[in-house]
């Protein structure tokens, strides 16, 4: 019997051993404040090659910029730039590990630490002082021959103050909340990534350029989540009543205007909203940003003809956006016209096929090219829409809100002054865990009036004995 | 009145008045003796504030938008923060010290806005549709108000750094109270060691009628700060401001970006950077509670944080990407 409980003793003990060295070692190590510091610092440092090196270029960029000879700095060739990942720092496996361990940290830290500090409010009683040799580790501390607790009381209380009194001894805070603050901002930081973990993990982004008038399933998922699949839009399509765009009298873009519907699977709208920069459409957990805009198509009338479509493409052009199209102005095609257009604004530019430019037309305007009246309907532009689920969002929000709350809260100075009367002489001390300068201030000019309280009762001692 | 003209004499005299007012601190440093000299540097810092906020005032009159569409308007709203912070900063230190390091950064960046930038950059310009949000004013007023408070804390770090040279020294302040105790010197000191003579104060405050003088003594006297505690815990205190400032104004251009472009976060460079400033400044706050790094450690960090909070502000800017730009070199 003896020698199997002791084996089975060192067996749970050796089931113990990997729990013993976390909570001796690792956990530890982990709400170690140094290292959360170094962590801090490290991420800050490698933040920075993010924001010096530029990222997500072409390889033939960074072999341009970062050539074998010279090498910059002696070593940072484009091979040894792609090699460390310098050309997408925030998504490289050692970025995410160095985001992984303060996020370890942070954790431990907020239970190793931060909440077993909220230990402290619950011993709040046996904060007395009873004995006048306590009030000597204080910095700022006092003793009066007289001085009467009930006025001391009054004092701090007009200060603001929270007042405990036990027989002859006092304890007085106030600013407490500043003690709370930085365990919630602990824990906010906390939210703020399990919030940015779910929504890495089951958020996704999807683009789509639909043309005024079209209808369209969200289909082009460029980024997902490995959790993504139960966000993507099944069951309802989007449809572009119409797309536009503001103008300045100077010719500048003001606005980018989409009117977008939901559509169900029978095609009946349940939602409608038109969008702008700044102004998205929500559905089901998916928001549609207005992002991008292009040319789809152009509607024009050749003679007596019906009013014809042709798709315009965007072109290949240095420092501006251009759409084009070729209209054919024979029935054989052996001759047509090149129609450009750079904006929604109306204006046609018509080159001939020697691409020469012959004449300019206006939407709603016709116009003789080679024999033939060319007539504009319509200039057909097309949306480019950002398309987003992230389910993280309502987390990360929470996490901003108690955040910026807390740290607010983490500005308070939390004071606390102990006083005791006994054998005659009246004792006082006090300290704060932060605004030591404008408590001192506060503290002498207590003691101030501490003084002048004496000074009367003296005095008034000394007049009713003459 | 011609709002134009206004605001070409504003600047100019904001910049004479903050110029004069860094004389009067200096000399108020070098000649301690000299009276009034800090209650006039005190009132210059409150003209120049009063004169940049009024040209401020007059450019959202004029443009019809809060003014920090452009370079030259918000290096004014950050000089406005930097005297508002520094006024804030001396009434609680009562520390003639805090002019002295202030005010020659805010004439600096006035002169800069003023003199240096071109008149073509000084025009308020309008805004571009990213912008035309209620967000606008929101983050980029916090964040000015963010880097004017760090800076003025920086600065402090820096004076702290300054007068302690050479010094070993233990921080009072921090969030778990470091410092609050007595110096093991004096913890057994008794009457005779009493530093400031509270009593007499009180005594001579004391009634009219005759009295002998009562024989009270304090035996047990406080133990008072001194100039280089009380430097480094304004500083902690103006960055234990500027923290919260900084973290409100980051998560408001993070809810803006998603609300307005679906990602709160695009480590787009003035973001990262932004983000490095909150790094470098948590850092800072936590090293002063972390025992082997208190003493000069801190405040050279915080030291630190003034170039990067510079870095952050205009440095970035001259990468010339991303949707943060002042129009400036690009």
């Amino acid at each position: 019997m003896t020698t199997d409980r002791s084996f089975l003793t060192k067996l749970s003990g050796l089931g113990s051993a990997p729990r013993r060295y976390f909570k001796k070692e690792l956990l530890p190590l982990l709400a170690d404040l140094r290292l959360a510091i170094v962590l801090l610092l490290a991420i800050a440092v490698f933040s920075i090659s993010g924001t010096v090196i530029e990222q997500g270029q072409s390889l033939s960029f960074y072999q341009a910029n970062y050539p074998e000879h010279p090498a910059l700095f002696g070593f940072l060739t484009w091979k040894v730039l792609l090699i460390a990942g310098f050309d997408h720092v925030y998504r490289t496996w050692w970025y995410l590990a160095l985001l992984i361990l303060f996020g370890s940290s942070l954790t431990a830290c907020t239970f190793v630490r931060q909440l077993p500090a909220l230990r402290w409010f619950t011993r709040n009683t046996s904060k007395f002082y009873t004995q006048p040799r306590q009030f000597q580790k204080f910095a700022l501390s006092a003793e009066f021959d007289s001085a009467s607790l009930d006025e001391a009381i009054s004092l701090l209380e007009k200060r603001r103050y929270r007042v405990f009194r036990s027989g002859e001894t006092i304890y007085a805070r106030k600013g407490i909340i500043g003690r709370i603050g930085p365990i919630v901002v602990h824990v906010s930081m906390m939210l703020i990534l399990i919030g940015g973990i779910i929504g890495a993990m089951t958020g996704f982004i999807a683009q789509e350029v639909a043309p005024s008038g079209s209808t369209f399933l969200i289909k082009n998922i460029v980024d997902a989540g490995p959790w993504a699949e139960p966000q993507f839009p099944k069951d309802w399509a989007v449809k572009v009543n119409r797309f536009w765009i503001d103008y300045l009298p100077t010719g500048e873009i003001d606005q980018f205007y989409s009117d977008l519907s939901v559509l169900d699977n029978d095609g009946k709208e349940v939602d409608r909203k038109t969008i702008h920069v700044n102004e998205p459409l929500k559905h089901n957990g998916v928001t549609l940003y207005q992002a991008d805009w292009s040319i789809a198509a152009v509607q024009v009338k050749l003679n007596k003809s019906p009013v014809l479509q042709f798709p315009m493409a965007k072109l290949d052009a240095v420092g501006s956006r251009v759409w084009g199209t070729w209209i054919p102005l024979k029935s054989d095609l052996s001759d047509g016209v090149s129609l450009i257009a750079r904006d929604l604004q109306g204006l046609l530019l018509i080159y001939d096929t020697d691409g020469k430019l012959i004449s300019t037309v206006r939407k709603g305007m016709s116009v003789q090219v080679k024999g033939v009246t060319l007539a504009i309907a319509d200039i057909i532009g097309s949306t480019g829409l950002q398309i987003k689920a992230d389910p993280g969002i309502p987390i990360v929000y929470l996490g901003f809100g108690l955040l910026m709350i807390s740290t607010m809260m983490s500005y308070v100075s939390h004071s606390q002054i102990w006083a005791l009367q006994k054998d005659g002489k009246f004792y006082i001390g006090g300290n704060t865990n932060r605004a030591q300068v404008v408590f001192e201030r506060e503290f002498l000019e207590l003691l101030d009036q501490i003084g002048e309280q004496q000074q009367t009762l003296d005095s008034n001692i000394q007049l009713a004995k003459v | 009145m011609d709002l134009v003209a206004l605001q070409g004499i504003l600047d100019n005299l904001s910049f004479a008045v903050l110029f004069v007012t860094m004389l009067v601190y200096w000399t108020g440093a070098a000649f301690p003796q000299i009276p009034y000299l800090p209650a006039l540097g005190m009132a210059g810092m409150a003209i120049a504030n009063l004169c940049i906020a009024t040209l401020l005032g007059a450019r959202w009159l004029e443009a019809g938008y809060f003014p920090l569409s452009n370079l030259y308007e918000s290096l004014f709203f950050l000089v406005w923060g930097i005297t508002t912070i520094h006024l804030f900063a001396e009434n609680m230190s009562g520390s003639r010290l805090v002019g002295v390091v202030t005010t020659p950064v805010a004439m600096a960046i006035t002169a800069f806005a003023a003199l240096t930038l071109p008149d073509g950059m000084q025009a308020s310009a309008p805004l571009v549709p990213a912008l035309k949000s209620n967000w606008l004013m929101m983050h980029v007023s916090v964040m000015m108000l963010s880097y004017a408070t760090l800076m003025v804390g920086a600065l402090l770090a820096i004076a702290f750094l300054v007068v302690t040279r050479g010094q070993n020294v233990e921080l009072r302040g921090s969030s778990v109270g470091t410092g609050a105790y007595r110096d093991k010197a004096y913890r057994l000191t008794r009457s005779s060691e009493s530093k400031v003579p509270l009593t007499t104060v009180a005594i001579q405050s004391g009634g009219t009628a005759v009295l002998s003088a009562p024989t009270q003594a304090i035996s047990l006297s406080p133990q008072r700060l001194n100039l280089a505690d009380t430097l480094d815990n304004i500083s902690y205190r103006i960055i234990g401001l500027g923290f919260p400032l900084l973290t409100i104004g980051i998560i408001a251009g993070a809810v803006w970006a998603n609300e307005a472009w679906g990602s709160y976060w695009s480590w787009d460079p003035k973001e990262t950077w932004a983000m490095i400033t909150w790094l470098v400044f948590a850092a800072y706050l936590h090293s002063r509670i972390t025992k082997g790094w208190q003493g000069r450690r801190p405040a050279i960090l915080a030291a630190t944080g003034f170039v990067v909070v510079w870095v952050c502000y205009l440095g970035v800017n001259l990468l010339g990407k991303g949707l943060h730009s002042y129009g400036w070199f690009l």
